[in-house]
């Protein structure tokens, strides 16, 4: 009887195997990409913010230009960044040759050596030209491992046809933008849609105040939510997100172009305002047939219906919003260090840079900041980017936004939470995290 | 379970089951031998990002358990996970047991029609499940709170059911239960067929009522297969992650609607702790044992009558 005793137990252990294994091991479904030093190699994007036509420039000019090898882009989820490159980078058989990484997220991977140092080429790429904020954001003892590879900004979308009709203009501060906001709101309408998990839109008011949300002495980091600067801007968001926002305070990464747009039949939109990057822009006004046919929205033809301004300044003027846009480096690992070099040179020349700007992105070489074009958009644009400001590039960054921190802290402020103790409460808990503990 | 007819047959038998099971003991071993080695190796070093980047890492002693252990944000997950497992597994079980009993009533062609709709909730994608009872309870387009609100219920008008640990749970369960209760409701069913219909039709003569055939009958006949669905449900339902990770990216609150699994992949994938989540990960297997220990020994005594 004893045989089946061990078969029951080896059985048992067999299930509790399965259990202990897919608790903890992420699942790594990183594709076949190649770094065999084949001549083959792989792009990551984040998310679909690079348009086709881009995507397809860059594939033939490469293969154009190294003949006999290949460009693989492979799209990645912007929320899955950063564990697939955790777990794809230091793997050399499965590392992408090139990868996007969002602007606040470089640090976490250079400090840890996980990118190659680009410094040798450098001015060929742009030197002084590229945006320097966002070069500093990917540096390390003053050598570069990831260079700006676009940026945008945020600014305010709003329904100028619904404020016409109340009698409420174009807000010149920020205190006024809330009450103009206030006004807006009914149980159907929202004056100001925002999320209240929102914190990239939200730090936007923490910076208006001249508050931060980390101060770094060296290379010590220190959360300073209780700065009363910081303080203020968050009761001053706390006091919008309240009133002038029916959305609930758990929602995060929200389609906010959908609240602003007609219903369906021509419903009344749910939302008079909101704030949002500017390509958003192409899912916003009415209804239309593209080229080929296709129903998509007019990109805010109607200008009487559909507008845009910069979020105002405490004392009027712009407020620096987050610095949205990403880096671009190359993998430590990468097999094919040359031909992945060769690939930044195409992305850092005139004519790919010229094609960001053409599609709204903001380019990294300021001399083709041109190519933005100058309507009303691109002015804006460059006007909120040139007030625009980072997040802390401290070296637990990303391990914070992995946690969902900052989610959690603004979702507490947007319930109705008192600000001072909040903010008492998550610097204890920020601090040891920025320095990466 | 069936019990072996003499036990001559039986000495004769010996080495086959041992010879059946090697194959699957190596994969196993090859598969699961290493993570496991490298977990218990991990959770006693300082292992963070700079470590999963080539830096070596240092030993820490139990510096990792003692830091887990005395995190409040732990136990609360614990107490919370064993409550959502134990509720799901015993709710699946019951309702599992229920659609098998219905099917044993009914007709062939009515049999054949539920047997066709739990194979197609078993068979669908979990992702995309998910997806779906995303949209069923949206807050602003879900058809769940327009029919609610339909009804009069117009506290339902825009509610948010993700946004309040009470009722994400609550779709969390619903998803879990509707994913889970084909495998229970077939695998019950299946033993429901091996009794012999003279049995029944004996208890029928004697007298005993339904209930009391369920009771005294038919519980007792399927019970080998009702205890190890049900610890196979509390094991599964205990590491569940992947819907409930799905489910707050719809937007939640994040720390109070963890379980371990999202625990564990927190600590780990989001904040590169992976010395900490590896000494989590252990101290869930431990956990798993001890749930399941109960039900193993009684196997195991089932097997010596």
């Amino acid at each position: 009887m004893k045989y089946k005793k061990i078969a029951a137990l080896v059985a048992a252990a067999s299930m509790l195997g399965l259990s202990a294994c897919s608790s903890d091991n992420a699942t790594d479904d990183a594709s076949g990409s190649t770094g065999k030093g084949d001549g083959n190699i792989t792009l990551w994007l984040a998310g679909s913010d690079t348009p086709q036509e881009l995507r397809d420039y860059l594939v033939t000019t490469f293969e154009k230009d190294n003949p006999g090898s290949t460009l693989t882009i492979e799209e990645q989820a912007w929320g899955d960044l950063v564990t697939k490159l955790t777990t794809a980078l230091p793997d050399e058989k499965n590392t992408p040759d090139v990868v996007e990484i969002g602007n606040t997220q470089a640090p976490t991977f250079t400090t840890v050596g996980a990118f190659r140092d680009l410094s040798p080429i450098y001015e060929e790429l742009g030197g002084k030209d590229l945006l320097q904020s966002f070069v500093e954001v990917g540096s390390v003892d003053g050598k570069q491992y990831a260079l700006p590879y676009y940026f945008g900004s945020r600014y305010v979308f709003y329904r100028a046809d619904i404020w016409d009709k109340a009698g409420i203009d174009v807000p010149t501060t920020l205190a006024e933008f809330t009450d103009a906001a206030k006004k807006l709101t009914t149980a159907d309408q929202s004056g100001f849609a925002m999320g209240g998990q929102d914190w990239r839109n939200g730090i936007s008011w923490v910076f208006a105040n001249g508050g931060e949300l980390a101060t770094v002495d060296g290379t010590e980091w220190t959360s300073t939510l209780s700065n009363p600067k910081t303080i203020e801007g968050l009761q001053m968001w706390q006091d919008l997100v309240m009133n002038a926002s029916n959305l609930p305070t758990t929602e995060r990464d929200v389609a906010y172009w959908d609240f602003i747009n007609d219903g369906t039949n021509g419903a009344a939109p749910e939302a008079s305002a909101m704030m949002a990057p500017g390509w958003a822009r192409w899912s916003i006004g009415d209804m239309t047939k593209n080229d080929d046919g296709e129903e998509v929205r007019d990109g805010m033809v109607d200008d009487s219906k559909f507008d845009i301004f910069a979020l105002p300044g405490v004392d009027g003027g712009v407020a620096p919003v987050f610095a949205g846009g990403s880096n671009i480096a190359i993998s430590a690992k990468s097999q094919d260090p040359e031909l992945a070099e060769n690939l930044l040179k195409i992305i850092f020349s005139e004519e790919y840079q010229t094609m960001l700007g053409e599609n709204g992105l903001g380019p990294a070489n300021s001399k083709h900041v041109d190519s933005l074009g100058n309507d009303k958009f691109a002015t804006t644009m460059i006007e909120a980017a040139a007030a625009s400001k980072l997040t802390p590039a401290a070296p637990g960054w990303a391990a914070i936004e992995g946690a969902f921190v900052y989610e959690e802290l603004f979702q507490k402020i947007a319930d109705g939470g008192d600000v001072q103790a909040l903010a008492t409460e998550y610097d204890a808990k920020l601090t040891p995290m920025l320095n990466g503990n | 379970m069936a019990h072996s007819p003499t036990t001559r047959r039986r000495k004769k038998a010996n080495r086959a089951p041992f010879l059946l099971l090697l194959g699957s003991l190596l994969i196993l071993l090859a598969g699961l031998g290493y993570p496991i080695l490298w977990q218990i190796i991990t959770s006693f070093q300082h292992f963070g990002l700079e470590q999963q980047f080539g830096a070596p890492p240092t030993f820490a002693g139990l510096e990792n358990y003692a830091r887990i252990f005395t995190d409040d944000r732990l136990w609360t997950v614990v107490g919370r996970s064993l409550a959502f497992c134990f509720v799901n597994a015993f709710a699946t079980v019951f309702i599992g047991l229920m659609v098998a009993l219905i099917m044993r009533a009914v007709h062939g062609g009515v049999r054949i029609v539920i047997q066709i709709a739990l194979l197609l909730a078993w068979a669908m994608p979990m992702v995309a499940a998910v997806t779906v009872f995303r949209w069923l309870f949206d807050y602003r387009t879900g058809i769940v709170n327009w029919l609610l609100t339909s009804l009069g219920l117009s506290g339902f008008d825009n509610y948010a059911w993700l946004s309040h640990a009470l009722t994400f749970y609550f779709v969390a369960s619903l998803i879990i239960i509707w994913m889970s209760v084909p495998f229970v409701a077939l695998s019950l069913y299946a033993g429901l067929t091996q009794i012999s219909t003279d049995v029944i039709e004996a208890a029928e003569i004697d007298g005993a009522s339904r209930t009391q055939q369920l009771r005294y009958i038919l519980l007792p006949m399927v019970r080998p297969v009702l205890s190890i669905v049900l610890l196979l449900q509390l094991i599964w339902d205990l590491r569940v992650f992947a819907q409930i990770r799905l489910l707050q990216d719809a937007g939640a609150p994040v720390s109070d609607t963890n379980l371990l699994g999202n625990f564990i992949y927190e600590l780990g994938m989001g904040s590169h702790d992976f010395a900490g989540a590896s000494a989590v990960s252990l101290f869930v297997l431990g956990l798993t044992i001890l749930i399941s220990w109960p039900y193993v020994r009684s196997l195991l005594k089932e097997d010596d009558q």
